[in-house]
């Protein structure tokens, strides 16, 4: 008699079914596969923009690296001399290599890309340069 | 017969139904994440610029500047004079300075960026940061094969 009841208990608890769970932890699965964007990995470029009395501190200042970003083809010019941007970045390397902390001024033109910009600061990022202001013309 | 029975057990649902609302929970959170990227800027890439960590400042607030000047918050698109307003409003809420960084598309012109940082500026946020790609990981290619990167 015992032997029977355990047998009952055993059909009335049956086994969990796994294939149903499997099958929608797959589809979970799958979805995830498809839908999973990576995210790019950004960065910050930081700057100041001139305040009022800005121009009368610049004067004070003697070593100071103007660059300015025009919407021409050529684009850059450093202290006046017109340059491409391979030409700005061993300047900015050599600048970079002798005092970090020297002022940076870059002035942009209205019409130009803010492309050329970011190039710009990132050859700033790339040496070390954290002096920088950024003004319009 | 009743061996038969006993092996057709009814089918636990509780299990399946958790990992159901556990896929519209998913679908939620995720739809409202994409709806605050303004998905048509792109931005320049900046190697050798420092990471935004997930641990920045939660009182940065990104602009966004689109190809054409638009400016946009959270994808929401909005005048100079409401941006204005929204940050005089953090000012005074945060009593001073907060981080503001811009996320303006690589095509656009720097007068269109030049008004959201003279809007920022007249308020007292002299201090800008410019939002660019890093590393590409979801965009990978967009910016491969321009040639004019060195121009």
């Amino acid at each position: 008699m015992k032997r029977k009841k355990t047998v009952r208990k055993n059909a009335e608890n049956p086994q969990l079914e796994m294939t149903p769970m499997i099958d929608v932890v797959f589809q979970l699965l799958i979805f995830f596969i498809v839908t999973l964007k990576q995210e790019d990995i950004l960065a910050h470029l930081d700057i100041s923009r001139p305040a009022p009395d800005s121009e009368q501190r610049d004067e004070q200042v003697e070593e100071m690296v103007e660059v300015i970003i025009g919407h021409l083809q050529t684009g850059f010019s450093m202290n006046g001399v017109i340059m491409t941007l391979p030409e700005l970045d061993r300047r900015m390397r050599q600048l970079a290599s002798v005092d970090k902390e020297v002022p940076v001024i870059i002035k942009c033109t209205g019409p130009s890309r803010h492309r050329r910009l970011i190039e710009f600061l990132d050859i700033c990022a790339k040496y070390g340069l954290k002096n920088l202001s950024v003004f319009s013309m | 017969m009743a061996k038969r029975r006993a092996e057709m057990a009814e089918l636990n649902l509780t299990p399946m139904i958790d990992v159901v609302f556990q896929l519209i929970i998913f679908f939620i959170v995720t739809v409202k994440m994409n709806e605050e990227i303004n998905e048509d800027i792109i931005l320049e890439d900046a190697p050798h610029g420092p990471v935004i960590t997930s641990d920045t400042d939660p009182r940065t607030l990104i602009i966004e500047v689109d190809r054409r000047g638009r400016i946009s918050i959270n994808n929401v698109p909005m005048s100079q004079g409401r941006l204005r307003k929204i940050l005089v409003g953090r000012w005074n809420r945060y009593h001073g300075a907060f981080p503001v960084m811009i996320r303006a598309d690589y095509r656009s012109q720097h007068q269109h960026v030049r008004s959201v940082m003279d809007i920022c500026s007249s308020i007292g946020l002299w201090r800008i940061n410019f939002v660019a790609v890093q590393e590409h990981k979801a965009t990978a290619g967009r910016h491969k094969g321009r040639k004019d990167r060195y121009r």
